[in-house]
């Protein structure tokens, strides 16, 4: 009796707490309250605002005093009222507070403070075409009134909602002209093939999605060498999450393709050389629609840069042999993400020589003298190459001018770049046209090396003939005068 | 009688000498001369080759351009963009774009070299970034020696 | 044989004779001899420095075939010669060797002619014009030693042209005159082309023909110790044959020599001038000027109230005046006493030529 007693009082007097505080609060925001008298759409959608739920009134963005019921009161100039912000600087409400940490702390929030820092470079902080204002501010995006934490699900930029978000402007080719017309639309349908497209659409938040790799405000351009995505950027943007152990480990995808991709001659090339032709992530895999290159399609994706490397790869009879086995064509010689500089050691018939994989003395005989032969013409160049050069050197030492030889010399370099193109045909044939230029080159600086030395003792020989004559004639001159002068 | 005859063979030897000094010196004196017109005749004979010629020019020393700068100087009667990047290295580049022939400036907010005239962007290494240019820019060598940096024209 | 030679001999003279009468000429060569003495052997170097002339002479104007005399051409011009002209290594490597042996060639003669006093009335003119052709030597040196053009010449004019400079009053117009400007550009390459194969051989032939005119009027000088000799013990050697075989003799070697230095000693290019580049560390000029550089160089900044410079160049120009006009100040040996003044004069000048031309080598 006396329990139930006390437990009748406390919930009393918890409910007249309860409608007390609540009061309070209606008493806190009066234009709410009103609004929501008035069947107002967006005061309805502000009770499920984030921003209502921290406590904050219509007044927080609108201005006004929230306290008074007095509508002259409540939306006067004098109190701070302004109204409908209009689409030109609506975003000064949204940046009033989240560029400033105290505020950000007095709600309780510990959210970044520098999305308009970054939105304000960014490429979407530009005007629109009529000049009303950022073509994408904080609500063009986040929306308003019944904005969410990004973190929740119902958050129009949530990563399950955010692709449909960005595709209502890029994927629309009335919108996308007004600003640029060349920019593609199918970003969004390319992505709904990828993988990333396939479990963000089963409602996986972990998939990337566009802001994963283009982030949410300092978006540039993708030439712009600010963005997240561009050339040089691109390798750390996707290793964020492939390089992540245990978020793969979800999917059984292995994590070493960056550590492997930096090592090798693309990511070297890209990242520490600055050159942007060097492919990344996006380049093989496709960058919306990314997905990687099957096994037959391998020698398509790397023939985009290696042209010709491809084409003679798809007519020699390598291509049928790898079509068949199933074999990953450029890559089983090449590696994938571990492309390393390819070396003459990569052709023979010794390891570490890739042929000798497949060919042997027994098997497949054919193609492991082709490979012995075209290592032997590769290394019978390169010598012939030093041992011209040494006798250049030797010319030069002996002071005779040697410089036109040792300057065509440098062709050998292309003739020797193009032979290892030339390879990938695995056709003898071909490959000796190619190399003979290199050998004719070569031919023809050695004899001017040795046609500089031999006028080296030329001189030296005509001088003692000269000195010949010339002692002769001294002696001959010397026993005339004797005689002359005997006779006087 | 006997003394006419040892006189005359005195004389027939001397003469014999005398006449092989004079061979020895003739023939020794055309021989010189062949030898000296030779060399002299060969000479004028015109050489199969032509002459090459080498263009550099000085810009100054290292310390002279800023880093993550750039300037166009002239090269003989071209224009050639020279930058020093941030980490100090130096590249030259032919400043006539690939376009249209416009000259292109650096873009230090960019990190690339740009051209205004219809937006055309290069990388640092002279290769197209984006926009209608459709070739490289042409690379000129650069090399510093005692601290001055000399643009040359680098031989295909 | 010999009989055959002197008919032929004979048949050109009198060829020759019929039209210009020279039967006084050929008198006159019969006639000519020179003193055959102890001294006799420093008679052969005018002969030495006229050969070497005219090798410069044939030598350049083959040079001038294919030498392309500005600035962007020069150094190319030069280095074609050397390596794809045929014998264009000899040619070239002679006339650089060939000329600073002639200008060894010239001072030997001068001290010798000094020492034996040849400079003497009634030679005095002779010793004037000798002295003339000395000077212009140098300047033949000089001017041709910057035509190819390369890092070395190119300091070394503008450091000698400098030198001009500080000459007083007149120095600075002087500078612009040689420059064509006031530093060393293409225009100063062109005027000293201009200098090298045309000036500067033109009043050398004419200086030289008055030379040799004279000599050949007046006759070879003979020195006191012959002069005073009893008419029975003076010895001579015609000029033709004998004396003529033996200057051919030592030409032939001379001409040897030359080449023996062009193929084991062949003549530098260098590297091409580069006006805005440092002066390299050394520089410094032709043997032939380099004790008076070294002098220069030892001159303190300022002497008494005067920039150092200016006084060498004033010490120096005093000096040549007065070894120029020997004939003037020494009266002596014109009486034909001795006077040995003139000869510690000369010994002095000597060593002081070769201590500093020592020291401006070792010293750097």
């Amino acid at each position: 009796m006396k329990i139930k007693l006390i437990n009748i009082s406390v919930s009393a007097l918890l409910v007249i707490l309860l409608s007390f505080s609540l009061t309070k609060a209606q008493a806190a925001d009066q234009c709410i309250k009103c609004h929501l008298d008035l069947d107002d759409n967006h005061a309805k959608l502000f009770k499920t605002d984030v921003h209502f739920s921290k406590g904050i009134s219509c007044a927080g963005c609108h201005g006004g005093d929230a306290t008074s019921d007095d509508m002259d009161i409540a939306m006067s100039k004098e109190k701070g009222f302004i109204g409908v912000p209009s689409r030109v600087n609506r975003y000064e409400v949204c940046v009033n507070c989240h560029v400033d940490e105290n505020k950000m702390k007095r709600y309780g929030s510990n959210i970044p403070t520098d999305q308009y820092e970054n939105l304000k470079i960014s490429i979407h902080f530009q005007p629109t075409f009529n000049n009303e204002g950022p073509i994408a501010d904080c609500v063009t995006c986040h929306s308003v009134h019944d904005i969410k934490d990004v973190k929740d699900p119902a958050s129009k930029v949530y990563p399950t909602k955010i692709v449909e978000l960005c595709g209502s402007c890029h994927s629309s080719a009335e919108f996308m002209k007004q600003y640029n017309p060349g920019l593609p639309i199918d970003q969004v349908s390319k992505y709904r093939t990828s993988v990333h497209g396939h479990l963000n659409s089963k409602g996986d938040p972990n998939a990337a999605e566009c802001a994963s790799c283009h982030g949410s405000h300092e978006i540039f351009a993708v030439k712009d060498s600010r963005s997240l995505v561009y050339a040089t950027n691109i390798p750390s943007v996707c290793s964020k999450c492939h390089s992540d152990a245990k978020l793969m480990a979800k999917y059984k995808i292995p994590t070493n393709q960056y550590a492997n991709y930096v090592k090798s001659v693309h990511g070297v090339a890209l990242l520490e050389k600055g050159d942007l032709s060097s492919p990344s992530c996006n380049d093989c895999h496709g960058n919306h629609g990314a997905v990687p290159p099957g096994v037959e399609s391998i020698s398509k994706v790397c023939g985009t840069c290696h042209v010709l490397n491809m084409e003679l790869f798809e007519e020699s009879p390598h291509k049928k042999a790898f079509d068949e086995h199933n074999y990953p064509e450029c890559e089983s010689c090449h590696g994938n993400h571990l492309v390393e500089p390819a070396t003459d050691a990569m052709v023979g018939t010794q390891k570490p020589a890739v042929c000798v994989n497949c060919h042997s003395n027994e098997k497949n005989t054919k193609g492991f003298i082709v490979a012995g032969k075209m290592k032997t013409l590769i290394d019978s160049l390169k010598t012939e190459d030093s041992e011209t050069k040494s006798i250049l050197n030797e010319a030069s030492q002996k002071g005779m001018d040697v410089s036109d030889a040792t300057f065509s010399l440098k062709d050998v370099r292309q003739v020797l770049i193009q032979s290892r193109t030339t390879i990938h045909a695995f056709d003898l044939d071909k490959f000796k046209a190619q190399i003979d230029d290199g050998f004719n080159i070569v031919s023809k600086a050695k004899l001017s090396g040795e046609e500089a030395i031999d006028d080296y003792y030329y001189r030296r020989i005509g001088l003692g003939f000269s000195t010949v004559i010339v002692t002769l004639l001294v002696i001959g001159l010397y026993f005339k005068l004797r005689k002359l002068e005997k006779k006087s | 009688m006997a003394n006419n005859h040892s006189a005359n063979s005195e004389q027939s030897n001397k003469t014999k000498r005398r006449d092989f000094l004079n061979i020895l010196l003739g023939g020794g004196f055309v021989a010189w001369l062949a030898a000296l017109f030779f060399p002299v005749f060969k000479y004028l004979e015109p050489p199969a080759v032509d002459e090459v010629k080498v263009t550099s020019v000085k810009i100054g020393p290292v310390d002279s351009m800023e880093k993550d700068s750039g300037k166009i100087i002239k090269f003989g009667n071209k224009p050639v963009i020279v930058i020093r990047k941030k980490n100090g290295d130096y590249v030259a580049f032919s400043a006539e774009c690939t376009h249209l022939d416009c000259i292109v400036q650096f873009r230090k907010d960019y990190n690339q070299i740009y051209c205004a005239c219809h937006n055309g962007r290069y990388d640092l290494n002279g290769r197209v970034a984006s926009g209608p240019p459709p070739a490289p820019l042409k690379k000129y060598g650069v090399a510093i020696q005692n601290d001055e940096v000399t643009i040359f024209e680098e031989v295909a | 044989m010999e009989e055959k030679n002197t008919k032929a001999k004979g048949k050109l003279l009198s060829w020759l004779d019929e039209r210009y009468d020279i039967s006084g000429l050929i008198e006159f060569a019969k006639k000519k001899s020179v003193p055959k003495f102890r001294e006799t052997i420093w008679y052969y170097f005018g002969g030495v420095a006229l050969l070497l002339f005219v090798v410069q002479v044939i030598s350049g104007i083959l040079l001038l075939m294919y030498y392309k005399g500005t600035e962007d051409l020069a150094y190319e011009s030069v280095k074609f010669i050397s390596t794809k002209v045929s014998f264009g290594w000899l040619i070239r490597s002679v006339h650089s060797w060939s000329a600073n042996l002639m200008v060894l060639a010239v001072f030997i003669h001068m001290f010798s002619v000094y020492f034996l006093k040849g400079f003497r009335k009634p030679r005095e003119l002779t010793w004037y014009t000798g002295f003339g052709l000395l000077a212009i030597s140098m300047a033949f040196g000089f001017s041709g030693y910057l035509l190819p053009w390369n890092e070395l010449a190119f300091f070394a004019t503008k450091v000698g042209t400098d030198i001009v400079g500080q000459v007083p009053l007149i120095g600075e117009p002087l500078l612009k005159l040689l420059r064509g400007g006031t530093d060393v550009t293409g225009a100063t390459l062109s005027r000293f082309f201009g200098f090298h194969v045309a000036i500067f051989p033109g009043i050398f032939i004419i200086l030289l023909t008055l030379h040799l005119l004279m000599i050949q009027r007046q006759g070879i000088a003979e020195p006191d110790d012959y002069k005073n000799l009893p008419p029975a013990e003076k010895k001579t050697i015609p000029f033709f044959p004998n004396f003529a075989m033996r200057e051919l003799l030592i030409w032939l070697i001379v001409i040897n020599i030359l080449a023996i230095l062009a193929v084991f000693f062949p003549w530098e290019l260098g590297t091409k001038a580069d006006p805005f580049s440092s002066a390299p560390v050394g520089i410094k000029p032709e043997w032939y000027f380099l004790f008076m550089f070294q002098v220069f160089k030892f001159l303190p900044g300022e002497i008494l109230f005067l920039p150092g410079e200016l006084v060498g160049v004033l010490l120096f120009g005093i000096g040549v005046l007065l070894w120029a006009i020997v004939p003037v100040w020494d009266k002596k040996t014109a009486k034909g006493n001795k006077n040995r003044l003139l000869t510690y004069v000369g010994i002095f000048v000597i060593i002081f030529i070769i201590v500093f031309t020592i020291l401006g080598f070792i010293l750097d």
